[in-house]
């Protein structure tokens, strides 16, 4: 049993991603567990330690990318309580499971509470510390500081019976601080400010339904209500001078409020069964998703024309209505092949009106209505088949017309001119196709090769999918001790429109190996390779002293090498585990950047960001006894820019490390 | 006194438990020797076959043979048992069988959840990876769903290098962090289409159940709906601008800058967009050169939709 034990252990350790330092994934302190008590038997496995973190560079960037800080943590937990004859008075099985509890900004927690035939109960927790300095996209003006925390609660009644019932809650809050920018008292040519938010934002879901089966079929329910709201204020903490230096516009008060609230009450029903030519399942959604909002504003500063006093209030409501439908139906004519067809069908639209009313108190009142609509009709039929020719091959095949019209209404002018509510019209076709093989060469090496075309008619932006086709090839060698496997992914998709062609090219390589060499030793490698590359035509105004229409290429190359290594060796007296993850960008393989000042050096220093991200880390495992082991790690991050695209790089490194005693039982 | 045999037949059967009758008395007419034979020779796979889901049906007692215990699923173990034991011997041993055979094995009892309704279809049996791929029945290490690997992502990250690779950048889902699970956005088990794109793309990614991108499960501040809609986030899905599972760049963007990754598209050709006639172009008054234009978020700060403003400026 021990050996047994161990031996699945050290199969399933090569397959270890490396994750973080902490904690100790994996390990057990030793295979004879669990406590009998009663007619329950009780495993645990405890593992609470120290955190550090010595982080020098842009602790900003660090914290957007890894956020781990110092402080005592409880790293994991495991809690399993299981009947012996499932037949436990109030449960027959708790299965709890947590990670880092106690500070770190990834926590979760899982629960399972189950009596066989009665009910289950599932939970899960999780936090996210968030930090983003946001230098990229804004220049550090929406940098954001929050706490996100998810919980969802499900409940079965009777889950082996004909009838089940269903009940469920989920909850989604964030709240924290963060920075966020307007543009004021000019819309062309008004200066930028930055002020506070207090995000409040709250996500409340209900569900109840039922599951029937009866006659060969299983008909199940769901009616579920969700509710949002956001209550974030807004508001400047002291007077601030705009973002462009030379513009004299100031801001000396500013206050925001903009509540909304919405809710989406929807149904699913969906119809299944199986016999032994067919299989049959369905699905039906209805959904009425609907927010109100009210926003007030106001600020009071100095414009481009003099001072300016101004109170902007905005209400109305939004509105989404979806209904979906699809069916399945599968056919089974022989034991070697099998035909299903897929029909589906949504249709949603999203339609709003609002009120925009702007008081300048020194010049001009403006009340506006807005008013837009957006529709989305699509119908998709597909059919796929997949023959097995033998045991040692089969192929498969699909083919899919989707058919998709997309109506548009955009007024934001007084319905009284004529020129509100003029719809547009439009529809796309997409002829889709797949195809493929497995091959099995013997009982450890396979082949799985497929590829895909599309042919979009009308897509609808420059960036979409149009004209794509996608290959994706994986070899493996799978046997006893040793994995292997090699692949190549390809998406090339090309948008023709007249000012020039929008390209992209993917191209991906892969391998990994992973070995189990000894039942105290295995090695886990793999390396890929990231190649995109993509053209798209631009036009925009630049220039100086006057901005000018001005025509130019975007072009992004990205060529990324990721590689991982991974040991473990399972000692006397020890475990040890080292690894060490790379990710580097090589970029176009420019060694700087342009002077800027002209559009071609605009346009030529964003075409490739080349950069290195890397992580190696070691962990110690020592036992103390069959029960009670000690555990330490080291992690190292660093990050580093090769030329800083946003005013400067932001490198930074992190020395990370931990402490921990893991007791199990 | 002289009993007729049948009248014994009959009480014998009804004084003995009903367990010995469901793993019994049947058995003899069908093949089927009940887990307690298995047990016999298996005592490992036994010993903590009490904490697998499975368990269920052998703690029921009310199970026919052949939805019950070891020859729930692996078929009635006679002639195992008379020909002493072997895998092949065994009619239902999944390491021997093909694909599509233990696909068919498995969907007898979980064909009729909702979540695997489109097995039959879904890139993995295509590909096949089928159930025994990702699940062990006797040696999983997972607490739930008796996946063959600890962690979720680590069952995953065997086929999918390059996804891995992606989660190791530094801008990424916390999925190696374990604060994400792949099965929050995808379902291994096959979906049905996705209602954004068109093609034979995104496959097996997960739908919240009113049918909307799994992106907005948690990013609720995103989803709407706005009565000004970013057309592109409903029509072709937050991927147009974003790498959902990880990115060299800031946001998971598909550009390290912003300006890029908007004129890409707002470059006022063709017939594209709402009003199929190019997306909008920008603003005259906005000079490219100027820096504070080049970062357009910081105006256009409600990008992913607004309620207050047609170019997302509050």
């Amino acid at each position: 049993m021990r050996r047994h034990l161990l031996c699945s252990l050290v199969f399933i350790c090569p397959l270890f991603a490396q994750d973080t330092v902490a904690p100790s994934a994996g390990e057990t302190a030793g295979p004879a567990r669990g406590v009998d008590y009663g007619d329950y038997n009780v495993i645990q496995q405890w593992e609470t330690g120290y955190r550090y973190a010595l982080i020098g560079g842009d602790v900003g960037k660090y914290r957007s990318d890894v956020n781990y800080r110092n402080g005592i943590r409880l790293f994991s937990s495991s809690l399993s309580v299981n009947s012996r004859d499932g037949h436990g008075k109030y449960f027959d099985e708790i299965v709890l499971t947590t990670q880092g509890l106690g500070g770190d900004p990834y926590e979760s927690v899982m629960l399972r509470v189950q009596k066989n035939r009665l009910y289950r109960y599932d939970m899960t927790w999780r936090l996210n510390d968030y930090y983003n300095t946001g230098i990229a996209n804004s220049g550090g003006l929406h940098q954001a500081n929050l706490q996100q925390r998810w919980q969802d609660h499900d409940l079965v009644l009777f889950p082996q019976s004909r009838f089940k019932f269903r009940a469920g809650y989920s909850r989604n809050k964030e709240d924290g601080a963060a920075l966020s920018t307007i543009n004021l008292f000019d819309f062309q040519r008004g200066d930028i400010f930055t002020f506070n938010s207090d995000v409040k934002r709250e996500f409340n879901s209900y569900r109840v339904g039922a599951d029937i089966d009866a006659y060969g079929f299983r008909l199940t329910f769901l009616h579920t209500w969700e509710y949002f709201k956001e209550d974030t204020p807004y508001s400047l903490l002291q007077p601030t001078a705009g973002l462009n230096p030379t513009d004299p516009s100031t801001l000396n008060t500013f206050n925001r409020s903009s509540p909304i609230h919405g809710s989406t009450p929807s149904w699913l029903v969906t119809l299944s069964t199986e016999h032994k030519y067919f299989a049959l399942n369905g699905r039906f959604t209805n959904s009425a998703g609907k927010n109100g909002f009210l926003q007030q504003e106001t600020a009071s500063g100095t414009g481009l024309s003099g001072s300016v006093t101004r109170i902007i209030t905005t209400g109305g409501d939004a509105r989404r209505p979806v209904t979906t439908g699809d069916l399945n139906l599968s056919f089974f004519p022989t034991s070697r092949l099998t035909i299903t067809n897929n029909t589906s069908f949504d249709n949603r639209r999203m339609v709003g009106n609002s009120v925009f009313q702007q008081v300048d108190l020194l010049t001009f009142d403006v009340v506006t209505y807005n008013f837009e609509y957006l529709g989305l009709r699509r119908i998709i039929n597909s059919t796929d088949a997949h023959f097995r020719a033998s045991k040692k091959i089969d192929f498969f095949a699909g083919y899919r017309y989707s058919n998709r019209e997309i109506k548009s209404i955009q007024s934001t002018v007084d319905p009284t001119t004529p020129f509100a509510n003029v719809l547009t019209a439009q529809t796309d076709v997409v002829h889709a196709g797949v195809a493929g093989v497995n091959v099995i060469f013997n009982s450890a090496l396979r082949l799985h090769l497929e590829g895909e075309v599309g042919r979009n008619d009308n897509p609808f932006y420059p960036v979409s999918d149009a004209n794509y086709h996608t290959i994706n090839t994986r070899l493996q060698y799978r046997k006893r001790n040793v994995t292997a496997a090699a692949g190549y992914r390809q998406n090339y998709n090309n948008n023709s429109i007249t000012l020039t062609s929008y390209s992209s090219h993917t191209r991906n390589y892969f391998g990994n190996f992973s070995w189990a060499a000894r039942n105290w030793a295995s090695l886990d490698a793999g390396y890929s390779y990231l190649h995109n590359d993509s053209l798209g035509g631009l036009q925009f105004f630049a220039g100086a002293p006057r901005a000018q229409l001005t025509t130019g290429t975007s072009v992004y190359v990205s060529n990324i090498h990721a590689a991982n290594l991974g040991i473990r060796l399972a000692l006397k007296r020890a475990d040890i585990y080292a690894g060490y993850n790379i990710t580097r960008d090589v970029g176009d393989g420019r060694p700087a950047l342009q002077p800027l000042g002209t559009t071609d050096a605009l346009l030529y220093d964003v075409q490739t960001f080349p950069l290195s991200f890397q992580t190696p880390l070691v962990r110690l495992t020592i036992p103390f006894t069959a029960k009670l082991k000690w555990n330490a790690g080291f992690q190292y991050y660093g990050y580093h820019e090769d030329f800083g695209l946003f005013s400067g790089p932001q490198n930074y490194h992190a020395a990370t490390g931990y402490t921990s005693l893991l007791w199990a039982f | 006194m002289k009993i007729p045999w049948t009248s014994a037949l009959l009480w014998v059967s009804l004084l003995a438990p009903s367990s010995l009758i469901s793993q019994t008395a049947p058995a003899v007419a069908s093949g089927y020797v009940g887990s307690n034979t298995c047990r016999t020779c298996h005592p490992d796979v036994w010993a903590n076959f009490y904490r697998n889901p499975h368990y269920k049906s052998v703690a029921s007692g009310k199970e026919p043979p052949a939805k019950t215990g070891c020859e729930g699923c692996h078929g009635p173990g006679a002639g195992h048992v008379a020909a002493g034991g072997g895998p092949t011997t065994i009619p239902h041993a999944f390491s021997l069988m093909k694909p599509e055979e233990i696909v068919d094995d498995c969907l007898q009892c979980h064909v009729k959840d909702v979540s695997k309704a489109n097995i039959r279809r879904s890139a993995h049996t295509d590909a096949n990876v089928v159930c025994s791929n990702c699940h062990s029945i006797h040696k999983s290490q997972a607490p739930k769903y008796l996946l063959a690997s600890a962690q979720q992502r680590d069952l995953c990250y065997q086929c999918h290098a390059t996804v891995r690779a992606q989660f190791e950048m530094p801008v990424k889902h916390r999925v190696n962090e374990g604060s994400v699970q792949c099965t929050d956005c995808h379902n291994p088990h096959g979906t049905f289409a996705a209602t954004w794109r068109t093609g034979q793309r995104p496959r097996l990614v997960t739908q919240t159940s009113n049918n909307e991108e799994p992106c907005i499960k948690c990013h609720q501040d995103k989803r709407g709906p706005f009565v000004f809609e970013h057309a592109a986030v409903r029509v072709d899905g937050c991927e147009t601008c974003h790498m959902p599972h990880g990115s060299m760049n800031s946001k998971l963007l598909k550009r390290p800058v912003t300006f890029t990754v908007c004129l890409e598209c707002h470059n006022g050709q063709g017939n594209f967009g709402r009003q199929a006639d190019g997306v909008l172009l920008q603003s005259a008054a906005h000079n490219m050169l100027d820096p504070r234009f080049q970062n357009c978020t910081n105006c256009h700060v409600r990008i992913h939709g607004s309620n207050a403003d047609q170019n997302f400026l509050r």
